[in-house]
């Protein structure tokens, strides 16, 4: 079963051909089968599915596993440990314990030692037809509450931001292993050809703490790495160098070309050298095609001010709200899958430019909050007035949370992986939803309490894929997103 | 059969594989009967039922999850992949399938909710109840009569065979010449398959293809010229003997291992620290293999080059990522202890042997001979090792050592001259009618009567940390404790040790004594207690401890004073340490207090000595600071090492023993054998001519880099579920001759670069392609493009700015900023220093080389011993747009201009001739005049960069 394990020639043309036909067909099959029921009883095969790559075109579109219900993802990534507390998770007996030390035994905290329970400076309204109570540090997500699929019981396997992220965007708290959105695209390629699959957008205020490891390929081939670019940074190296003329770059490429395919000629049938020829077609396609995407001068004015990108006071706002803007236009050309990076790790202190507000939480958060809150609002009305929402799945998470009590002698939160909230919107998942509870404090998680492998195998599952099958053969281990562990919360699809 | 392993087969392999699945049972019936209370559960009438009808579907004939059946006695009374037994016979409360289906545990709830739900708790209760039976199982119903023994016949663990090469059938062969066994080998293969090898390459072809793989640069025009004109009988084996004896083999070479052993700079995770002096291992590596070092050698110096006097080897073990900002949270802290771990006995096992041991951690390996316990018999070996630096005695600068010597020898003489001194002027003779030294058990303090309202006792000294004292007792002329808290006697203090519940004020006079009723206090080397009584007593004795059980004689106050004072502000000292023999620390009192007591010309000898020895005490710290310092890891004692249940530090189970694998034997080793020894032990195991794995790894990585594919094509997995060997005998027989030649790599890589096999052209051809695309007969040598630092070295080396600068401290790529968090800032101006070879860029994890990082260059996050060669548009831009590479084109114009004149066609010939050793023709050469002529030759340059016959080995 294992003699035709190559890892190195994953993109290899010619075993590309020669196990196309046997992995199609496996997988028709077995969707055959599932749609007649006639697996119904039968214990469900659970063998690796490595998808077959085309070297040329290592991002064409691939089939999924079942059924779809979401074609791409925006996953929209508070970097820092956003406060469940503050914004989604709403806790009446916090409010009236307000002040008073947390009953039960001192819990482990991160950086301080534990004061006593406060409530949230901010308010929470009920929201929609749901009533679902949001803070109005998130007002205008709030209203955007009845389309929202809330996980409140997440937990997490460690308390440092570093591993957290890695933990959230990899499914391992240690370095080196693949992205979320790497094993997507490696799974299912794109459906723009002229684009890279996976584009992650980094906050405008810098790159979150595990920085690439956010978006890295880890041991997937490079091609399935996150292409990293904002609406203010382009892609590095896109642009013609200054001071080479358009017409002696055209002419240099061709005469590249030239070159490149008469020594092909000595290598007739050899796709190593014919996959890089075509990787510098892509790149000349990719030279239109992104800053045409990056170009928000075509975006109507009405669309510029739902999303808070004409705000001339708060130019980070602005700036991640042009970020959304290009999430959206990413998705409406196809692109697979996109990360949306809100707080940055870079110099100035804990808490200054991310969500990670240990000792000045109001302050810090009275910051962070409006450049969130209306340009992610808009993303989400924007994607659903213009039908995308139906096809496209957004995930809005953070690496932990954070504590219903304020450090001793600081006014803010440590860090809590016990219990924290993400939540789904669009394709696949219920509407107005609310899965799973933390304690009446919103310390722990108590009630449906899910992990973050359980988080991820939904996301898989929602965009047609087994993470017990995606599988990349790596050091002896047939590796999964999810490890060896993760169950589909079926409680939040439409259709389990 | 040489013999050269000795294999134990050991039938606890029994459970990992496999077995005939011939019976199996069919369940007739579900659901338990209910039983009477006293009547025994019987296996077939109660038990089977339950399993046949909740358990099968995944525990039985068709599928044996966690590879664990029900249906067969002998595998459900094993242990499966768990590591211990699911049914502990007559201990329902040890056995875990008692906590799976009564949802202790509520991940893993058995069986779980998408099959069937979980078991009534009457059934729940029939299956503790059998086993507390003693789990009776009817062998008529143990359903495995034609089971298999299993054993290790996994080819991997069996003796390396000297296997003759095979006799070729020359007409298979064509113009393929049979240079030695290798091509025997490959070339019986492929008669085998039907396709011929291929010709040999013409000589510029094979020069290149040499000179990039063996050194990652290209030949020189020169070079090149003298290998096509050379017409001796010897011009091959001369041209590999050139390319073996330079150092850029070394450099080139090392990146492979440095690849294996994820090697990096920095940190990694959330701080990213570099590690400016990591770069001694890197240097080792390279040295290593320029000496052609042997690789038994190689290995032994890594996991324990403290023992064998090559310290820098040992940054292999710490060459990793380590995450250092530590939870508070214990149970996470030791989670990234275990992960640590982790780290070294994986790469260990996945670098020298070929094994996914790591995958053992949780339970037994599923597809290898590995049991759980034999992972932590491995974390044993390397319980004692940690992140950090180490001195490098190996590289002592000159004359350190005999300074350290000299200096120590007359630290010796003075510290001797004192302690005859010492013995000149006992504490005895100077010191009679003092009480005893203090002890923590138990110590009395008598003086004349005096009244007293008030007493405090006041520490100045312990013999370590904050004072502790069990029970402060004072004695009246009637003989009664009136500091007792029930005779109405007041206590306060100094300070109290926080955040615990055993050490409080109250302790100190509550009556009761030893650790858990005790004060201490909150500061170090210090602290006071008060008592007043509720009227004047008059008193002669204070009694007090540290501990009256004996159980510490830490926190002992060694300096301490007891006064008294009627109305809190006179006080009278009535005792204290003065009146005692002086603490002696370690059998000695201190040099002061000798001092102290003696007079004259002994006082001043004294006090002379003593300054003396601390001065030359600090001259030898000082030439200790300047022997350098390398991130090659610390060692300690190492504490015991338990496995743990499901990898769960929370839940420690048995002790294990450092030790090898169970099935390739045992080192011996004692449970508390000293920490080097356990390394070096396992090091000359793996390193010994019987193992069967390490030689065959070794060989395979090699041959690996030469022509991009092993033999196994998994080189870090030997195991089951890697990948079975293409050419068995050819490995075996490439891995004895190997052994022979003292592990040479040298020998092992001239052997390859000798054979027709790999001096083949590498042009394909069709009837080939149709039959073996992947060309893992190897047919023809298989092209491929060059990884990222070979690129990066080739265009410097191409326009001529490589800097040949060998060996120390790495160039940076980036502007620290050393924040807590480090941030890395792009260079955005080389020079000199910058174009040195990439391997001596300083590796940070996480901030890839912003041309070449996307080439698939691995960042040390994890061992990659197989690189992806994938092709990407961001590659594509980098080397079009960058300008790194702008500039580097730019340079190449100049160097041509320079070289070949103000003649575009001379120019073109000479970069045709340095990048693709040969001549343009005609087209060629109208086409490159053509965009040189009207762009410039810059132009023509940057397109010469980015071609693919630049690029790719042939």
């Amino acid at each position: 079963m294992h003699s035709e394990i190559h890892s190195r020639y994953l993109l290899n043309r010619r075993s590309f051909l020669s196990s196309t036909m046997t992995g199609l067909s496996s997988i028709a099959l077995a969707q055959l089968l599932a749609s007649q029921n006639l697996l119904l009883g039968a214990v469900p095969d659970k063998t690796p599915i490595r998808p077959n790559i085309d070297p040329q075109r290592p991002n064409l579109a691939r089939q999924p596993h079942f059924a779809p219900a979401a074609k791409n993802v925006i996953v929209i990534f508070c970097a820092g440990a956003c406060s469940q507390i503050d914004t989604f998770d709403y806790k009446p007996e916090l409010i009236r314990m307000h002040g008073k030390p947390m009953p039960g035994e001192q819990v482990v905290t991160f950086q301080g030692g534990q004061g006593n329970l406060q409530k949230s400076p901010w308010e929470f309204k009920p929201r929609g037809e749901s009533g679902k109570m949001v803070s109005t540090l998130v007002d205008r997500l709030g209203e955007m509450a009845d389309d929202m699929c809330f996980i409140h019981s997440l937990t997490g396997k460690t308390n440092t931001h570093g591993p957290g992220e890695n933990f959230m965007s990899t499914g391992f708290t240690l370095d080196g292993f693949p992205s979320m959105g790497a094993w997507v695209t490696y799974a299912l390629g794109s459906e723009n050809n002229n684009l890279p699959a996976y584009v992650a957008i980094p906050d405008p205020r810098g790159t979150p703490q595990s920085s690439v490891n956010n978006w890295g390929p880890g041991f997937l081939p490079a091609v399935f790495q996150g292409t990293d670019f904002n609406a203010a940074r382009p892609i590095r190296n896109l642009a013609r160098p200054q001071g080479i003329p358009g017409n002696e770059d055209i002419a240099t490429r061709e005469f590249l070309k030239r070159m490149n395919e008469r020594h092909l000629a000595h290598f007739p049938g050899d796709t190593e050298l014919s996959a890089r020829i075509a990787s510098y077609e892509l790149a000349a396609r990719m030279q239109l095609s992104v800053p045409e995407i990056s170009d928000l001068s075509t975006e109507p004015e009405h669309i510029l001010k739902m999303y808070g990108a004409d705000d001339p006071e708060n130019k980070l706002k602005s700036g991640f709200a042009r970020n959304c803007i290009l999430a959206r236009r990413l998705i409406e050309q196809g692109v697979r899958f996109v990360q949306l990076f809100n707080g940055a790790y870079q110099t100035g202190g804990e808490g200054t430019s991310n969500w990670d507000g240990h000792k000045f939480l109001k302050k810090q958060y009275d910051v962070h909050g409006p450049i969130l809150d209306q340009p992610a609002a808009a993303l989400l009305k924007d994607l659903k007035q213009c039908g995308l929402l139906e096809e496209t799945l957004v995930v809005w998470c953070t690496e932990f949370g954070r504590m219903p009590t304020f450090q001793q002698g600081a006014s803010g939160r440590d860090h809590n992986p016990a219990g924290f909230t993400a939540w789904l919107a669009g394709a696949g998942v219920k509407r107005g939803y609310t899965y799973g509870a933390t304690d009446e404090f919103g310390y722990k998680a108590v009630e449906n309490v899910a992990t973050v492998y359980d988080f991820h195998a939904t996301i898989l599952r929602l965009l047609g894929l087994d993470h017990e099958r995606l599988s990349f053969y790596h050091n002896g281990i047939e590796r999964r997103l999810t490890d060896v562990h993760g169950n589909v919360i079926n409680d939040l699809l439409t259709r389990a | 059969m040489n013999g050269r392993t000795k294999i134990t087969r050991v039938t606890m392999l029994s459970l990992m594989l496999a077995a005939s699945f011939s019976e199996f049972l069919v369940a007739q019936e579900s659901g338990s009967a209910s039983l009477e209370p006293k009547q025994p559960v019987d296996y077939g009438r109660d038990v089977r039922p339950i399993f046949a009808a909740h358990c099968y579907s995944c525990h039985g004939p068709d599928k044996q999850e966690s590879n664990f059946r029900l249906d067969i006695k002998s595998h459900a009374l094993g242990q499966g992949d768990f590591g211990e037994l699911p049914i502990v016979p007559g201990d329902s409360r040890q056995s875990l399938l008692i906590g799976y289906v009564s949802g202790k545990d509520a991940d893993l709830t058995m069986p779980p909710a998408d099959a069937g739900g979980t078991l009534s708790t009457d059934q729940v209760d029939t299956l503790r109840r059998w086993i507390n039976e003693g789990a009776d199982w009817p062998d008529e119903l143990a359903g495995d009569a034609t089971r298999k023994t299993m054993s290790t016949d996994h080819w991997s663990f069996q003796p390396v065979v000297d296997y003759p090469p095979p006799v070729v059938d020359l007409e298979t062969t064509g113009s393929f010449p049979l240079r030695n066994g290798i091509d025997q080998f490959i070339a019986s293969r492929l008669a085998l398959n039907g396709i011929r090898p291929s010709e040999p390459a013409d000589r510029v072809s094979f020069i290149r293809r040499i000179y990039l793989d063996m050194h990652g640069l290209l030949p020189t025009p020169e070079q090149v010229r003298a290998f096509v004109n050379d017409d001796s009988d010897n011009a091959y084996s001369n041209l590999i003997g050139q390319v073996l004896e330079s150092d850029h083999y070394g450099e080139r070479w090392a990146r492979h291992w440095l690849d294996v052993a994820r090697f990096g700079e920095s940190t990694g995770y959330e701080v990213n620290r570099d590690r400016a002096n990591a770069y001694f291992y890197r240097d080792y590596v390279i040295e290593s293999l320029n000496r052609d070092k042997p690789y038994r050698d190689f290995v032994v110096e890594q996991l324990a080059g403290d023992a064998v006097g090559v310290d820098e080897a040992t940054g292999f073990l710490v060459g990793g990522a380590y995450d250092i900002v530590k939870s508070p949270d214990i149970n996470l802290t030791l989670m990234q202890r275990e992960d640590e771990l982790a780290d070294y006995v994986n790469t260990t096992s996945t670098a020298f042997l070929g094994l996914t041991v790591g995958c053992a951690r949780c339970h037994n390996h599923k597809f290898d001979p590995i049991l759980q316990s034999d992972y932590y018999s491995l974390q044993a070996v390397f319980a004692g090792v940690e992140h950090g630096e180490r001195q490098l005695t190996s590289q002592i600068p000159a004359g350190v050592l005999e300074s350290l010597a000299e200096t120590e020898s007359k630290l010796e003489a003075q510290e001797n001259r004192l302690a005859e001194m010492r013995t000149a002027f006992p504490v005895a003779e100077t010191t009679t009618g003092l009480l005893p030294t203090v002890n923590a058990k138990l110590n009395t303090d008598s003086f004349e009567t005096v009244e007293a309202r008030f007493l405090r006792f006041t520490i100045h000294q312990t013999n370590q940390s904050e004072p502790c004292i069990d029970e402060l007792e004072v004695y009246s002329t009637e003989d009664i404790n009136v500091a007792l808290a029930s005779l109405g006697c007041s206590v306060k203090s100094s300070g109290d040790y926080p955040n615990n519940t055993k050490h409080k004020l109250e302790h100190i006079n509550d009556g009761k004594v030893g650790n858990d009723f005790s004060w201490i206090s909150n500061t170090q080397g210090s602290g006071w207690v008060q008592l007043e009584f509720p009227e004047i007593v008059h008193i002669n004795r204070v009694v007090w401890g540290r501990e009256r059980n004996g159980a510490f004689a830490d926190r002992l106050a060694i300096g301490y004073a007891i006064s008294v004072s009627t109305d809190e502000k006179v006080w009278h000292e009535v005792s204290g340490s003065r009146r005692r023999l002086p603490f002696l620390v370690n059998g000695r009192e201190s040099e002061d207090e000798f001092i102290g007591r003696l007079t004259g010309d002994a006082a001043a000898e004294a006090t002379r000595l003593v300054q003396t020895i601390k001065q030359l005490r600090e001259s030898i710290s000082n030439f200790q600071k300047s022997i350098p310092v390398g991130y090659i890891g610390k060692f300690k004692t190492p504490p015991v090492t338990r496995r743990l249940y499901r990898g769960d530090p929370l839940s420690p189970k048995e002790e294990v023993v450092p030790d090898i694998l169970t099935v390739l034997g045992t080192l011996g080793l004692q449970p508390d054998e000293p920490e080097q020894n356990r390394r070096l032990k396992l090091a000359q195991w793996i390193a010994s001519d019987d193992n069967p794995l390490t030689a065959r790894v070794i060989v395979n990585r090699v041959w690996h880099y030469h022509f991009g594919r092993g033999i196994v094509s998994t080189p870090s997995d030997f195991g089951k579920n890697g990948a079975a060997p293409t050419h068995p005998e050819l490995l075996d027989w490439l891995t004895e001759r190997f052994i022979e030649h003292h592990w040479s790599l040298k020998w092992l890589h001239r052997e390859i670069l000798s054979s027709s096999t790999y001096q083949q052209s590498s042009r394909p051809r069709t009837e080939a392609l149709s039959k073996d695309a992947d060309c893992k007969w190897l047919w023809r040598f298989p092209l491929r493009r060059l990884e990222a630092e070979a690129i990066r070295d080739c265009v410097l080396q191409l326009t001529g700015k490589l800097n040949s600068k060998a060996g120390g401290p790495g160039f940076l790529l980036f502007k620290i900023d050393r924040e807590n968090v480090h941030h890395y800032f792009p260079l955005e101006e080389f020079g000199p220093e910058q174009f040195r070879r990439m391997i001596y860029m300083t590796k940070i994890r996480q901030e890839q080389d912003e041309v070449f990082g996307v080439f698939d260059c691995p960042d040390g996050g994890q061992a990659i011993p197989n690189r992806n060669q994938s092709t990407t548009a961001l590659q594509a831009l980098n080397m079009l747009n960058s300008q790194f590479v702008i500039e580097q084109a730019g340079f190449l114009a100049d160097r041509l201009a320079a070289e070949a004149g103000e003649d575009t066609e001379s120019q073109i010939l000479r970069a045709y001739d340095l990048a693709f050793s040969r001549s343009p023709n005609d087209l060629e050469m109208k086409d490159a005049c053509e965009l040189a002529n009207q762009y410039g030759l810059a132009a023509f340059c940057r397109a010469l960069l980015n071609a693919n016959e630049f690029l790719f080995v042939r």
